[in-house]
C-alpha cells in the first residue's frame, strides 16, 4: 500500500515537473552560443553564478537546462545587443559576456546583468570580489525574481556583499529613468508567460519594484527590478503573441540602465 | 714702508695726474730717449769685436739694457715729473660717518676676541676718547657728522649712545638719502662702518651715479666674519602664490650651511601649529648651496601661512635663519571643465568619477547617447549646454578647461572650432583631447584647423585607434611632473608607472612637435608611443591622452588604489587651474621687507577676453588690525586693459587685497592677492659680513675697502678726494728716494756685470 502511495505520489510529480517544464518554452539558439572576436567598448556581461539549488544538475556554471544564470541566454542578451547597437552610439559588441566571480576578469567588464537572483550563492571570496567590483565602479543589473520568497532569497546572497548597504525604491525622479529615456510611466513587464496566463506577475509579486543599493557618492551600483522579467521580454519581442509594449518598455529599462552604468 | 720710498700715500698715485713740469715738450724727451738708446747700442756693437770674447753674447745686450735705462731715467729727471692730485682743504670740509646699528651688529664675532658685538667694534674703531680713534683722527683736518644707518639715515650726537636695534638695514637707501641731504655740504668723502647686511636687494646704480656724479668716494670698514662657524641658513622657498583647494602644493627650498656637512636635520612645512610634511635631510658641503623639493597639501580654501623651516642644530649660531614664511592663497572657486563626448564609454565615466572626488573641479559634460540625442552632467542650470557646444565666446570662455573626447572634428562648425582655438589662445584655457574611435586622426582633426593646437602632429592615416592593450611609462619629464605625479620621489614614480595594469586600449597619436613635452610613453604593439603629450599654446596649453583605457587602472587593482584618481584629478587640474580670470591682479613681490610700499597691476578682460580699458578697477584691501583701504586703479597708458596702483603698507602683518573691475552695472571680474609686510626678518638672514658688496662700493665710487689694522691711515689718504672743497696740488717726484735708489742701482749693476763679463 505504501508503495503504491509512493508510486502514485512520485507519478504525479514526475508529471507535474514535465508540464512544467513543457510550459516553460525556450528559445531555440541552443545552449553553446558563438562567440564573436570582435573588440568593442561595450560587452554585454552575463553573470554566472552558483545556485543554491545545490545539485550539479540544477546548478553550477554548466549550460545545462536548469543552469539558473543561463535563464534566456543567449537569445535575450543578444537581442538586447542588437537594439543596443542600434539606437544607442555606444559600440557594443555583437555577442555577449559570460562572467563569473572566480576570477578577476570580471573586473574587466564593468556592467554585468544577473537573472534568478533567487537561487545565487557565494563563497565569501565570491562575495568579497562582487563587493569589491561594485565599489570601485562595476555596475549589476538583476533581473527576474519573483515575489517575496524569492525577495528573501535574493537578500541574503546581496547581504554576503553589501551586510549594511540599504536597499531602496527607486522614485520617478531618480537620473536612472531618464538618462536616456524619460520613463516616469513605467508598469510591470510580465515574462513569456503572460501569453498564456494574461497575468503580469509570478508568485505573490504583484507588483514591479523598481530598487537600488548606492554606493557612498549616492550613485546607483546594484539596480534591482523584482517582479519582472525584463530577459523575457528581449528574448521574446520577436514573437507576434508577446505585447509590443512590454517589449519596448524592457529594452527601454535595460538602455537606461546601462547608460547609467556608463556614466555614473 | 710705501711712503718710506714713494714719499707720498698710495692715493697720491692711485688718484693723482702725471705731469712733466719741463718746459720742453714731451716728444722731445721721447726722441732723446730712444736716440740715447740706439747711440748706446751704436756704441757698444762698434766695440763689440774689440771685447772680451764672454761678453760678445747676450750679455751685451744686457749691459746695453742697463746703460740706456739709466739715461732714460735721467733724462725724464730732467723733465721734471710730478703728479697732480686733488687734495680735500683743511678744515673746510665735512666727512660724514656713517655706522649701522641694525640687529645684526649685535652678532659677537668681532675685535680681537671674536666675541666683541659688530657694533661695539665699530664704535671702538671710531673711538670715543679724544685723540684716539678715526673720529679723533679726521676731526684734526676735517668736520665730522656721524649718522646712524639702518632702514634710512639719521644723524647722532653721540657715538656712545647707538646700539645696534634697528629692524633693517638699506645701505642703498641710506646712501641716496644722505646725497640728497648733504647736497649744499662740502662733503669731503663718506665713510661707512657696516658688515654689509642690505636687506634692500645691493646697491642700485641711481644711487652709484649720485655718488659719482658729486665725485664723492666712499670709504667702506667691514665688520663680522664673512663665513659663520656653525649655521644652517635657508636662502630662498619657492612656492606658488596661489593654488586649488586640496591641491598637492610643491616647494623648493633653498639653503646652505657651514660647519655641519654630512649632518641629518629636518625640512618641516607648517600651517600654524599644524604639520603638513617634513622630510629628512642630510646637509651638503660647506657654502654650497642645497636644494630640496617638498609637496604638502594646500588644503581647505583660504589664506595660508606656510612656514618652512630647518631643524636647529647643535652649537649653532643663528637660529633665526633657519626658516621663512610664505603666503599661499587656496581657492575654493570650482574650475569648471568642459567635457565633450561622442559615445558613452567606460574612460567617460572613469574620469567623471574621479572629478566628483575632486572638490576643486566640476566636470560639465555633453555626451551623445544617441545619434540626436544629448546628455549633460554636472550642469550648472537647465539652460547650459541646451543647444549644445557653445557658439558664442561668452559662453564657452566661461569654462577653465575643455576635454574632447570620441568626437570626430566634423561635429564642430568651422565657427565652434575658431572658438576652440581662441580658447586656448586669447582666453588661455586648456585643452586634452583623448584617444577614441572617433578622436584624432580617426575622427580627422588632423585636416580641421584646430591640428595647430594640437601637441603632436597626428598620422595622415585612419585606423589609428586599437583595442589591444598597452602599458604606461613615464619619461624623464614625467617622473617629475605635477600631471603624472603618483609619488613624490621621481625614481619611485618611474617604477609604479610601470606596475600600473594595461590600457585597455591605445591610439598612435603621431610625433610630438617642438616644443611640447611628453610626459608618458605607452608600449603598444611592437612598438613605443606617446601617450600624455602636452604644450603650451599661445596663453593657454593643450594636451593630448592618446587612449581611453586608463579605467582599467581603477577597476584591475585593489579597492582604494589612488592611482586612477589621482591622475586623473592632477591631469584635470592642469587643464583648468592656470586658466586666467577675465581679472587678474599681480604684483612684484608679495613679500615686503621692511617696506610697505606696493605697486599693484591688474589686467582686465571683458566676457570675450578682450582687454577692457574702459573699465573702472578698485582695489579692496584689508589688513591688519581691522585696516582697509579702498584704491582706485588707474590706466597704464599704451597698454590697453593694464590698470595699475601705487599703495604702502604702514603695519607689518598680512594683506588682502580683492581687485575688482566693472564696466557700468556690469561687474566684469574680480581676483585676490595677498602679501605680507615684514619688518625686521630679512635682517636675521645673511648675517656674514657682505664683504663683496662693501668692497664693490668702495671701488665703484672712488674709496677703498678697509680692514681693522690699517685704519690708522685712513684719516691721512681719505682727504684726496675731489669732492667737497679740494685743491689740486702738485707734487714732484725727482727727489722720491726710490729715484735715487733705482739709479744707484742701474749704475752699480752696470758696472758689476761690466766688472764680470769685461770692459767693453
Amino acid at each position: 500500500m505504501k508503495l503504491l502511495q509512493a508510486m502514485t505520489v512520485g507519478s504525479i510529480v514526475a508529471v507535474f515537473c514535465t508540464t512544467l517544464v513543457a510550459y516553460q518554452r525556450t528559445a531555440d539558439w541552443g545552449y553553446q552560443p558563438e562567440q564573436s572576436n570582435v573588440k568593442a567598448e561595450f560587452a554585454w556581461s552575463r553573470l554566472s553564478y552558483n545556485s543554491n539549488l545545490g545539485s550539479s544538475r540544477y546548478g553550477g556554471y554548466g549550460y545545462g537546462r536548469w543552469a539558473t544564470w543561463s535563464r534566456d541566454y543567449p537569445k535575450a542578451d543578444r537581442q538586447f545587443l542588437i537594439a543596443l547597437n542600434r539606437l544607442t552610439r555606444i559600440q557594443g559588441r555583437p555577442t555577449e559576456q559570460v562572467v563569473n566571480l572566480d576570477t578577476d576578469d570580471i573586473f574587466n567588464y564593468p556592467w554585468v546583468y544577473a537573472v534568478q537572483v533567487e537561487t545565487w550563492s557565494f563563497t565569501d571570496e565570491e562575495a568579497k570580489r562582487l563587493r569589491e567590483y561594485l565599489l570601485k565602479g562595476g555596475f549589476l543589473m538583476v533581473d527576474d525574481f519573483h515575489g517575496t520568497a524569492d525577495w528573501e532569497n535574493f537578500m541574503t546572497g546581496m547581504r554576503q556583499v553589501f551586510p549594511d548597504r540599504p536597499v531602496e525604491d527607486l522614485e520617478n525622479k531618480d537620473e536612472i529613468f531618464h538618462v536616456l529615456y524619460d520613463m516616469d510611466d513605467r508598469f510591470q513587464v510580465p515574462g513569456e508567460q503572460y501569453i498564456r496566463t494574461g497575468r503580469t506577475y509570478e508568485k505573490d509579486g504583484y507588483v514591479a519594484k523598481w530598487r537600488a543599493i548606492r554606493d557612498d557618492h549616492g550613485r546607483i551600483v546594484v539596480a534591482i527590478c523584482h517582479n519582472m522579467h525584463l530577459g523575457d521580454a528581449w528574448e521574446w519581442a520577436d514573437d507576434p503573441e508577446y505585447p509590443e509594449q512590454f517589449a519596448s518598455m524592457a529594452f527601454r529599462v535595460g538602455l537606461n540602465y546601462i547608460v547609467y552604468g556608463m556614466t555614473h | 714702508m710705501f711712503e718710506f720710498f714713494f714719499k707720498y700715500p698710495i692715493p697720491v698715485f692711485t688718484k693723482g695726474r702725471l705731469v712733466l713740469l719741463g718746459s720742453w715738450p714731451g716728444w722731445v724727451l721721447l726722441l732723446l730717449v730712444l736716440a740715447s738708446a740706439a747711440g748706446l747700442g751704436w756704441l757698444i756693437r762698434s766695440r763689440l769685436s774689440e771685447a772680451a770674447p764672454k761678453i760678445q753674447t747676450w750679455r751685451a745686450g744686457v749691459v746695453w739694457l742697463l746703460q740706456s735705462l739709466l739715461v732714460a731715467l735721467v733724462l725724464v729727471l730732467l723733465w721734471q715729473p710730478a703728479i697732480t692730485v686733488a687734495e680735500l682743504k683743511s678744515q673746510q670740509n665735512m666727512i660724514a660717518v656713517l655706522v649701522d646699528d641694525s640687529r645684526s651688529m649685535a652678532i659677537a664675532d668681532s675685535g680681537d676676541d671674536r666675541k666683541t658685538t659688530r657694533e661695539a667694534a665699530a664704535v671702538k674703531a671710531l673711538g670715543t676718547q679724544r685723540n684716539s680713534g678715526i673720529l679723533a683722527g679726521l676731526q684734526r683736518r676735517f668736520q665730522t657728522r656721524v649718522y646712524r644707518l639702518d632702514g634710512g639715515t639719521a644723524r647722532v650726537a653721540k657715538v656712545d649712545d647707538m646700539q645696534p636695534k634697528a629692524a633693517a638695514t638699506h645701505i642703498n637707501d641710506g646712501l641716496k638719502q644722505l646725497t640728497a641731504e648733504t647736497a649744499d655740504l662740502p662733503v669731503g668723502a663718506i665713510v661707512l662702518l657696516s658688515d654689509g647686511g642690505e636687506n634692500g636687494g645691493g646697491i642700485d646704480l641711481d644711487t652709484i651715479s649720485a655718488l659719482r656724479n658729486r665725485r664723492l668716494p666712499v670709504h667702506t670698514i667691514g665688520f663680522g666674519d664673512p663665513q659663520a662657524g656653525h649655521d644652517v641658513e635657508m636662502d630662498e622657498v619657492s612656492v606658488a602664490s596661489r593654488a586649488m583647494a586640496d591641491s598637492r602644493i610643491r616647494a623648493t627650498v633653498t639653503f646652505h650651511q657651514r660647519g655641519y656637512a654630512g649632518r641629518k636635520t629636518v625640512l618641516a612645512v607648517k600651517d600654524g601649529d599644524k604639520a603638513l610634511t617634513s622630510k629628512d635631510v642630510t646637509l651638503g658641503a660647506d657654502g654650497v648651496i642645497q636644494t630640496e623639493t617638498v609637496f604638502f597639501n594646500g588644503g581647505t580654501a583660504g589664506v595660508k601661512r606656510v612656514q618652512f623651516s630647518l631643524a636647529p642644530l647643535i652649537d649653532e649660531e643663528n637660529l633665526a635663519n633657519n626658516a621663512m614664511a610664505r603666503l599661499v592663497s587656496v581657492s575654493g572657486e570650482k574650475r569648471r571643465i568642459l567635457y565633450v563626448e561622442g559615445e558613452p564609454r567606460w574612460e567617460y565615466k572613469f574620469i567623471r568619477r574621479a572629478a566628483e572626488d575632486d572638490h576643486g573641479i566640476q566636470v560639465v559634460s555633453m555626451l551623445r547617447t544617441t545619434e540626436n540625442k544629448i546628455y549633460r552632467q554636472g550642469i550648472s542650470d537647465p539652460k547650459e549646454l541646451a543647444d549644445g557646444f557653445p557658439v558664442r565666446a561668452e559662453d564657452l570662455f566661461g569654462y577653465d578647461g575643455i576635454i574632447i573626447g570620441s568626437v570626430e572634428a566634423g561635429y564642430f562648425t568651422p565657427k565652434q572650432q575658431e572658438l576652440l582655438r581662441e580658447f586656448v589662445d586669447r582666453r588661455g584655457g586648456g585643452l586634452l583631447f583623448l584617444g577614441g574611435r572617433f578622436a584624432l586622426a580617426d575622427g580627422g582633426w588632423g585636416a580641421s584647423s584646430v591640428t595647430e593646437l594640437l601637441p603632436t602632429f597626428l598620422p595622415n592615416a585612419k585606423n589609428t585607434f586599437h583595442r589591444d592593450p598597452a602599458t604606461a611609462q613615464l619619461t624623464s619629464a614625467g617622473a617629475d611632473s605635477a600631471v603624472t605625479r603618483l609619488l613624490d620621489d621621481p625614481a619611485k614614480n618611474v617604477e609604479r608607472w610601470k606596475k600600473l595594469p594595461y590600457m585597455m586600449d591605445y591610439q598612435n597619436a603621431g610625433t610630438p612637435k617642438p616644443g611640447a613635452t611628453v610626459l608618458a610613453e605607452m608600449n603598444a604593439g611592437r612598438g613605443r608611443l606617446p601617450l600624455l603629450v602636452t604644450q603650451n599654446y599661445g596663453r593657454g596649453r593643450t594636451a593630448v591622452m592618446a587612449t581611453s583605457g586608463t579605467w582599467r587602472w581603477q577597476m584591475s587593482q585593489a579597492l582604494g588604489d589612488p592611482t586612477h584618481d589621482l591622475f586623473w584629478q592632477q591631469l584635470l587640474r592642469w587643464i583648468a587651474a592656470d586658466s586666467p580670470g577675465r581679472v587678474v591682479a599681480s604684483m612684484p613681490t608679495q613679500r615686503l621687507m621692511d617696506d610697505g610700499r606696493v605697486r599693484l597691476t591688474a589686467t582686465v578682460r571683458d566676457k570675450e577676453y578682450t582687454p577692457a580699458p574702459d573699465a573702472r578697477v578698485v582695489a579692496h584691501i584689508i589688513g591688519p588690525e581691522g585696516s582697509s583701504a579702498l584704491v582706485d586703479m588707474t590706466p597704464v597708458p599704451n597698454n590697453a586693459g593694464t590698470f595699475q596702483a601705487e599703495w604702502t603698507a604702514e603695519k607689518t602683518g598680512p594683506y588682502v587685497a580683492e581687485v575688482t573691475a566693472g564696466r557700468g552695472a556690469e561687474e566684469l571680474g574680480r581676483d585676490v592677492l595677498t602679501f605680507e609686510r615684514t619688518d625686521g626678518v630679512a635682517e636675521n638672514f645673511h648675517t656674514e659680513q657682505n664683504r663683496e658688496l662693501l668692497e664693490k662700493l668702495s671701488s665703484q665710487t672712488g674709496g677703498r675697502y678697509w680692514k681693522a689694522e690699517e685704519l690708522g691711515r685712513l684719516p691721512s689718504e681719505i682727504s684726496y678726494s675731489e669732492a667737497g672743497i679740494s685743491v689740486r696740488d702738485t707734487k714732484e717726484l725727482w727727489n722720491m728716494p726710490i729715484v735715487f735708489l733705482v739709479l744707484l742701482g742701474l749704475m752699480s749693476s752696470e758696472w758689476l756685470l761690466r766688472r764680470k763679463w769685461g770692459v767693453i
